[in-house]
């Protein structure tokens, strides 16, 4: 090909880029850092910096779109996933906080226990309630073979629950303190006062003194006596929640507040006691 | 060249300069971003010539260069390079279609990519980034595909008679 002035121009051309592009080259490889270009490269990088982070922040909505379209497809498995997970966590922290319920009520439990080392117990779950309005009865999940026994008393660390009043190999049902045939013998704490704590099918129980005369007053906490052997002495029952006169005078009515919160108990502590004689005589008789 | 023409190189380097700092790197596919300075230069040499598009390689890799943070002076010498011989190649190829600046792009984008690689080499850079293939092809279909866009925008701006004589013809032919 011959060469033309254009050719020979262009060849000139190139040759004094390339010249030139090896010149800045070594120019700012052999200079430190506080070199001219390097000051020019500098000074354009900040002024370049915020234009690109400005471009960065309104693309952004942009682009995250035709990301989400790209991941659209996989979209709905890892919804479906993801939905299981939640269903997973979900259950594991009901199952969680049943058991930090649970924690809490056999901690609850130990520490009456340990403050009444004089009994020896069996720990018991409620497994069921009375099925119908007329009686008040729990069912645990203890019975002969962990040796429960018929008017064993069954209490909380709140107080006192009930008593067996009927005893299978596996399962036992509690009278509740509430249940209207229901009849413990109890004192009030401050007086000494023996009486009698009975039920009547609703949450508030009534304490009956022996004596008519007797100083019982509102607040004042009622406990087991011990007497009659079904239930051992000083266990509380609830709290006098209000006292009043019968019509004429003669008679008061004691209403007393059940420390025990029935609709509550999950756990259970059955006091396992000798076979309380009084009760065998009345049964032989 | 005139000097419109001359005006309107200039505003072809500065706006895919901008494009390249600002736009593109937010439409990165699988990490890599094409280099529109390199796609406008090899473009600009099939169109113009191989001087037009070592000049356009030149003053696009000296902006690139200066406000990035690499070495000033290998992107200014490897696109300048790089579109000068795509202007010289052209010649070689029998065709005039869009498949022209197709294939010089294609070729430019692995000469110049492999060329820059060499260039930090030679010079011995610590914090050089390792070459890999992958990145390579995926930069250079990246190109291809912005061929598409800067080829027939740059002819209809450069040669809007050749474009309107082309569509008369179309109609004629229907």
């Amino acid at each position: 090909m011959p060469r033309t002035p254009r050719t020979n121009r262009n060849r000139l051309i190139l040759i004094l880029l390339i010249v030139v592009c090896i010149t800045v080259l070594t120019l700012y490889v052999r200079e430190s850092d506080s070199g001219p270009l390097h000051k020019i490269q500098n000074f354009f990088l900040d002024l370049v910096s915020p234009i690109s982070s400005a471009f960065t922040k309104i693309f952004r909505p942009i682009k995250d779109g035709f990301v989400n379209l790209w991941h659209l497809p996989s979209l709905s498995k890892d919804k479906a996933e993801l939905q299981k997970e939640v269903a997973n966590l979900r259950r594991q922290s009901i199952e969680s906080k049943e058991l930090e319920s649970q924690v809490e009520d056999l901690r609850n439990l130990l520490q009456f226990s340990e403050e009444n080392v004089q009994y020896e117990y069996v720990g018991v779950d409620v497994i069921g309630q009375s099925p119908d309005n007329w009686q008040r009865l729990m069912i645990i999940n203890k019975g002969s073979s962990s040796g429960v026994k018929k008017y064993m008393s069954v209490v909380t660390d709140e107080g006192l629950v009930g008593r067996v009043i009927s005893v299978g190999s596996r399962t036992s049902v509690i009278e509740l303190i509430t249940d209207s045939r229901s009849a413990i013998g109890a004192r009030d704490q401050r007086s000494r006062e023996l009486g009698i704590v009975e039920g009547g099918n609703e949450e508030i129980i009534r304490y009956t003194p022996m004596n008519e005369e007797a100083d019982i007053k509102v607040g004042d906490i009622i406990e087991t006596s011990g007497l009659g052997g079904t239930c051992p002495p000083g266990i509380a029952i609830g709290r006098v929640s209000e006292v009043t006169k019968r019509s004429g005078g003669l008679t008061r009515y004691i209403k007393v507040k059940p420390y025990a919160r029935f609709s509550k108990i999950d756990k259970a502590l059955v006091i396992v006691m000798p076979e309380p004689e009084s009760v065998i005589l009345r049964e032989g008789q | 060249m005139s000097r419109n023409r001359q005006l309107f190189l200039l505003i072809t380097v500065v706006l895919a300069f901008v494009l390249q700092i600002s736009v593109l790197p937010q439409f990165k596919i699988l990490g890599v971003q094409p280099d529109l300075i390199l796609v406008v230069a090899v473009v600009v040499a099939v169109q113009d010539g191989p001087v037009a598009g070592a000049v356009v390689g030149f003053f696009g890799g000296m902006l690139q260069d200066i406000a990035s943070p690499q070495l000033m002076g290998v992107g200014m010498l490897t696109k300048t390079v790089t579109a000068f011989l795509a202007g010289m190649l052209k010649d070689f190829f029998m065709t005039y279609t869009i498949l022209l600046p197709v294939i010089l792009v294609f070729l430019a984008s692995i000469f110049e990519q492999s060329f820059h690689q060499v260039t930090l080499s030679v010079l011995g850079q610590e914090n050089m980034p390792p070459f890999r293939i992958g990145v390579l092809f995926a930069s250079t279909l990246y190109n291809i595909l912005c061929v598409f866009i800067v080829y027939p925008v740059m002819r209809r701006f450069r040669f809007p008679e050749k474009e309107d004589s082309l569509a008369l013809k179309r109609g004629v032919a229907r």
